[in-house]
């Protein structure tokens, strides 16, 4: 905002700051007002909410592909509202000095989840049956880092074909569910009952390892800093994936199409400006520790300096944007594994209803999946 | 020769009178009749405000309702939690106000008020940190209590856990009610009891309980109405898990329409658990023998 208001002196920008769930109610009621915002953030797990207030980008779709990756994924009739800017996914986060301890080397860091489950073994610490030290932990967030994510791994979308239907109740995911079982009741890496959030619980040294999204490399550095932690790649079944892991975009800004006809055309200024500047591009990438969409960013220096982006460089072509899913994907499969681990429900009945629930909650979603955009795409 | 007078004294008054009224009458029918009304109207649509969606399905909503299992484990969730917090709270909240009333307590107005910060505590707050109380790890109940239990995330624990916040968090409400009738019972009724060789549990039982009725019917309606529209706990300690075992009626509300958007399927639910409140109030009237 500064480097742009230096650039036009004429131009004020009020910046309005709001928590984050106020925030998603507040603006589409201040988009369908009078006086809503000209500019405004934009998280694409919103889009339904905001598209009917979304002006297009004045920027020619065919620059924008050319210079950003999945722009083809956000172009609805010929048109583009907002693109991403970085890419974020989930990596294993490992505590060093837990690492070492255990005996632990780099050549010890696992390519595949073999591999990955005789690590997180060595690295759990029992007092008899009570565990002391977590070698791998997934409480609350099993289904966001793992089961909306892996089935890539085993080949399969998270949509049919028809794009709407979910693609739960599946063999991959069934894999992927027994695998989480299996880590925690069989190999004994972990449990249900030890920390309620895996990534407290890696913060709070008692784990040795969790799957954690990008933000959670500044989260680590600011709010547990005495964590001495590394970050690897998500590893993989056979090493040779359909798609490493799902990723989510972290969007550019919206303008809206209700502004009066000036301010709009200092909102879609402000994007250009946005968008080629590669200063503003890096700050917000660091920032969020997403791997910039923007092609010529991607081996920048100040970029392959943060670790957690580093490692996804090689791969970055092979991680795949469902598209902008509704929250029941996430929320009814949290409460089909919570089924499954606390409740006592076999795999096959929980997937099962959270299948059933996500088709009733997207009855009326006008979601449709981008999972055949994928560069690999079956 | 007699000519009709206004009851009121002045202008003054009657202007006065006049702008209370409207007053009263533009905020009960722009905060209450409307909002009801629109939800309503809402209850038999497809009705997302943010997207925009209105879309008439008739009855669709209220049948979904009504056949979805989810519903019916919620409602009988919030029937275990409604009826144990309230014997809970209006028993313990007699006892101990009945125990403050004694002749025997000192410093009635400090245990009175030590009772009753708990319920001037905002619910988030309390929610919060009784959370941190029932963690496996750390919390202070297992310590105290020498035990291993995932309350919030064990079937078994979870919805008793809230349970147990709740009264503790609401019982000092009923303590306050119950001591404000026992300072109202009529001394002559007591007195003349104890000239008749009445013991203490007599007093109580025959006495005092007997006269306490209208405030027992009092606590008792305001805590159905209250606890159907609990939910604020539930999403603070346990989001309604593990799984959906600790669902309550009002949270499944909260869920469709403040997470899922679903606005016309909520105010269905809504209604629902309107029509059910105004029944069990009417139930409590009816056992209570205070019908009118």
């Amino acid at each position: 905002m500064t480097g742009y208001q230096a650039i036009h002196p004429n131009v004020t920008i009020k910046l309005v700051n709001n928590p984050w769930e106020d925030y998603w109610t507040k603006l589409p009621l201040a988009l369908d007002g009078e006086n809503g915002p000209a500019i405004f953030n934009v998280h694409n797990s919103y889009h339904e909410n905001l598209i009917n207030y979304l002006a297009p980008l004045e920027i020619p779709l065919e620059e924008l592909q050319a210079d950003f990756t999945g722009v083809d994924a956000h172009v609805i009739d010929g048109k583009v509202y907002y693109i991403d800017y970085g890419m974020m996914t989930g990596s294993v986060y490992y505590n060093k000095d837990m690492w070492e301890t255990a005996g632990l080397t780099d050549a010890d860091i696992p390519k595949t989840w073999d591999e990955m489950r005789e690590v997180a073994k060595k690295l759990t610490i029992k007092e008899g049956d009570k565990l002391i030290q977590a070698g791998l932990n997934f409480n609350d967030d099993f289904h966001q880092n793992y089961l909306l994510g892996l089935n890539y791994q085993l080949g399969e979308n998270l949509f049919q074909e028809d794009g709407r239907t979910p693609n739960v109740n599946t063999d991959a995911m069934k894999q992927i569910m027994q695998m989480l079982v299996d880590l925690y009741h069989t190999d004994g890496v972990g449990s249900e009952n030890f920390g309620e959030k895996g990534s407290d619980s890696f913060g709070q040294g008692q784990s040795a390892m969790v799957i954690q999204w990008g933000h959670y490399y500044n989260t680590l550095n600011t709010t547990w800093t005495d964590i001495n932690f590394g970050v690897f790649e998500i590893p993989t079944f056979d090493g040779n994936p359909y798609a490493y892991n799902r990723y989510n975009g972290e969007s550019s800004f919206g303008v809206n199409k209700n502004a009066p006809a000036e301010q709009q055309a200092v909102a879609q200024d402000f994007v250009k400006y946005f968008l080629a500047n590669d200063d503003a591009q890096i700050a917000f990438n660091l920032a969020m520790s997403t791997f910039p969409a923007k092609k010529s960013l991607a081996d920048n220096e100040k970029v392959m300096e943060n670790p957690s982006l580093s490692i996804l460089s090689e791969h970055i072509d092979r991680y795949i944007w469902p598209g902008p899913m509704p929250s029941t994907m996430e929320t009814s499969l949290k409460k089909a594994g919570q089924d499954i681990f606390f409740n006592g429900v076999d795999i096959d009945t929980a997937l099962n209803e959270a299948q059933e629930t996500i088709i009733r909650d997207m009855k009326s979603s006008t979601f449709q999946s981008v999972e055949s955009l994928y560069k690999y795409a079956k | 020769m007699f000519t009709k007078t206004h009851p009121l004294q002045s202008k003054s008054e009657i202007i006065l009178r006049n702008i209370v009224v409207v007053a009263m009458v533009l905020f009960f029918t722009t905060f209450l009749i409307i909002p009801i009304g629109i939800a309503f109207a809402g209850s038999f649509r497809e009705w997302n405000p943010l997207s925009g969606t209105y879309r008439f399905l008739g009855l669709e909503n209220y049948k979904e309702v009504l056949t979805s299992p989810l519903f019916w484990s919620s409602l009988w969730n919030t029937l275990i939690f409604s009826v144990v917090v309230i014997i809970f709270r209006v028993g313990l909240g007699l006892a101990i106000a009945y125990a403050i009333y004694s002749a025997l307590i000192k410093y009635k107005s400090f245990f009175r008020s030590i009772f009753y910060m708990p319920v001037v505590t905002p619910m988030v707050a309390v929610a919060f940190v009784w959370k941190f109380m029932y963690n496996p790890q750390i919390g202070t109940v297992n310590q105290i209590l020498g035990l291993d239990i995932n309350w919030l995330m064990n079937p078994k624990t979870a919805l008793a856990a809230v349970i147990i916040m709740t009264i503790w968090k609401d019982f000092g409400y009923a303590v306050v009610m119950y001591m404000a009738g026992l300072y109202s019972l009529p001394s002559d009724a007591l007195e003349a009891a104890k000239v008749d060789g009445a013991n203490s549990w007599q007093n109580f039982r025959y006495i005092t309980f007997p006269l306490l009725k209208p405030m027992t019917l009092f606590v008792t309606i305001t805590s159905i109405i209250s606890y159907i529209q609990a939910y604020v706990q539930i999403l603070i300690m346990t989001e309604g898990g593990p799984g959906t075992a600790t669902y309550l009626s009002s949270y499944i509300i909260y869920d469709e329409a403040f997470v899922k958007y679903n606005f016309g399927y909520a105010s269905a639910l809504s209604f629902v658990l309107f029509i059910l409140t105004a029944a069990f109030t009417w139930l409590s009237f009816r056992v209570s023998g205070n019908e009118e």
